[in-house]
């Protein structure tokens, strides 16, 4: 399986900020959300198109989103603030009280699995051990 | 009915000129407002909560008096409860939390440990030169944003501070200001800005090493991806501006080395001060984390984190932020109101709150709620009640109701559960 290796970085835009008034379980949330924006020669390079779907994994978890090209140098991704984003930050915040909520190594591969919903992520969230 | 100036509290802006207009209880209209503002009053009314107790199992809508009276109990009993949230509510209603953590012995923090949290210990550790917006609006020739996105997370920051406004001595507005931007990735706001500067990853305190050494004469080279020429052309332009500013973002508090490198920030521009007027504001993302940190400080001595079992308050980030609390599996009960930990915080920490009983006060449905044992709905501050928020800027704005709710505000929720814990 192609993969390649990411620095994830986690943010605000400003579809998700709208759509989180919209409400967290509307449709519009998830498609706002559930997404990883990455360069377009990253998505060439792990055989994935606009709209596909993608599975990012890290040390602390996993999460299947949408890929969408942007303008952002190769090596790093970009997920909007969210539940799907949490999936793979650690909750060790070495004193401070701050997660690495940016800066996180992933990998990065095209899958057909489905997109988690936001009824999956809390049945995850359940599951943790 | 038209409402004028009514202060949005969606953002740490608080933008006071929005104007809304009603229909009976619902917003027809709001002008004046951003995209995010737009949403936030035009969807007021949708995916609201409702008082729910979890029985058997499944979520089941109760009378308000049940959810109050189990909610109570809860705290009561609990060894070691966690009150968080705050930051999307108003003052009066932080103070209450205060209060109730203080009666039940709790850990309460608020948004700040997962967003300017370092900032506030980097603050703590060397003091910040900071300003109002005003005076950036006034004053302001140069403006950097550094590890921030305002285009995309503070709309119109742009255009009532910071980049295109006409103010006392920026009379020429957008022509009269130099605009930088630093980042690890160019955004909506490289776009606004004259000049971009490319960071790598992790790398801001290297980069804000050299620049303080800059300020100091030295020849610094290339750093952190930044060439040696670029560092040195913006060192000029900082130390001849007029009146400078740093806006920074989470860009600096949540990467590698978070508290250090907003000390590193907040150094330069105190090396700043020697040649001209300098200063530095965080960018703070809730309507009212700021007011949050401000009433836990004048209530407890401490901004956030804080601790009240040994009866007296006692702060300690890493030990008593509830990411932390969460991720230990410390507490044994958690409130949580004014915002949405599962949404929002590592998938690990947010565990446990489905482990212990979660009792969530917020107008909406939210991902917390889906998870919850029970739930309050409330009114939405600064649409559907009143009271204080402060502005990123530490400025107090009063906040206006433009609806009547069915909904209690949060103070009254607050109120009747330490009611009944002292019952």
């Amino acid at each position: 399986m192609n993969y390649m290796k990411v620095i994830l970085i986690s943010g605000r835009t400003t579809k998700q900020g709208i759509s989180l008034e919209m409400g967290k379980t509307s449709e519009e949330y998830s498609n706002n959300v559930a997404v990883i924006m990455m360069n377009e020669n990253d998505m060439k390079k792990i055989g994935a198109k606009e709209d596909e779907h993608v599975e990012v994994r890290t040390k602390f978890g996993s999460a299947v989103v949408r890929c969408k090209e942007s303008r952002i140098d190769r090596g790093i991704a970009f997920m909007p603030y969210g539940p799907w984003a949490n999936m793979m930050i650690s909750a060790d915040t070495q004193g401070t009280g701050m997660p690495n909520y940016k800066g996180v190594e992933a990998k990065i591969s095209a899958t057909d699995k489905d997109v988690l919903t936001i009824a999956n992520v809390i049945e995850r969230i359940k599951e943790i051990k | 009915m038209i409402y004028k100036n009514i202060v949005c509290t969606l953002c740490g802006c608080l933008c006071d000129d929005i104007e809304v207009v009603t229909e009976g209880e619902r917003v027809a209209d709001v002008k004046n407002a951003c995209e995010f503002s737009r949403s936030k009053f035009l969807n007021h009314a949708k995916d609201r909560a409702k008082h729910l107790i979890k029985k058997n199992g499944k979520l089941v809508e109760v009378p308000i008096e049940e959810a109050l009276g189990e909610a109570a109990e809860i705290l009561k009993k609990a060894d070691f409860p966690l009150i968080y949230g705050l930051s999307s509510t108003e003052t009066d209603a932080q103070r209450m939390a205060v209060e109730l953590a203080e009666l039940i012995g709790a850990s309460i923090d608020n948004t700040t440990s997962v967003c300017h949290g370092p900032t506030i210990q980097a603050v703590q550790d060397c003091g910040a030169a900071k300003c109002t917006l005003g005076e950036v609006r006034n004053r302001a020739d140069l403006v950097i944003f550094w590890g921030c996105n305002p285009a995309e997370a503070h709309i119109r920051h742009a255009t009532r501070y910071s980049i295109t406004p006409r103010g006392l001595y920026t009379e020429s507005g957008r022509k009269g200001r130099e605009i930088v931007h630093v980042d690890v990735r160019e955004t909506k706001t490289s776009k606004m800005a004259d000049i971009f500067v490319k960071v790598k990853p992790g790398r801001d305190y290297e980069l804000l090493s050299a620049f303080r050494a800059a300020v100091k004469g030295y020849d610094v080279g290339d750093v952190a991806g930044v060439p040696s020429e670029t560092i040195t052309q913006l060192v000029e332009k900082m130390k001849s501006c007029k009146f400078g500013v740093i806006f920074f973002g989470l860009g600096l508090t949540m990467t590698g080395a978070k508290h250090m490198n907003v000390n590193a920030a907040l150094r330069l521009v105190r090396d700043l001060n020697d040649h001209t007027k300098f200063t530095i504001n965080p960018m703070r993302g809730h309507g009212n984390v700021s007011g949050s940190n401000d009433v836990m400080t004048w209530c407890t001595g401490y901004p956030f984190a804080v601790n009240f079992s040994k009866g007296y308050p006692v702060y300690n980030p890493g030990e008593f932020s509830a990411v932390d609390i969460l991720a230990r599996r410390e507490c044994d009960a958690a409130l949580i109101i004014a915002s949405d930990p599962v949404a929002h915080f590592p998938a690990q920490a947010s565990e446990h709150l489905v482990r212990i009983p979660t009792i969530v006060i917020d107008p909406k449905i939210n991902l917390t709620s889906l998870i919850a044992k029970i739930v309050i709905p409330s009114a939405i501050a600064g649409i559907e009640c009143d009271g204080t928020a402060y502005r990123m800027d530490g400025i107090p704005l009063r906040l206006k109701k433009v609806i009547d709710s069915e909904f209690l505000p949060d103070r009254e929720i607050l109120k009747k559960i330490i009611e009944r814990v002292k019952a």
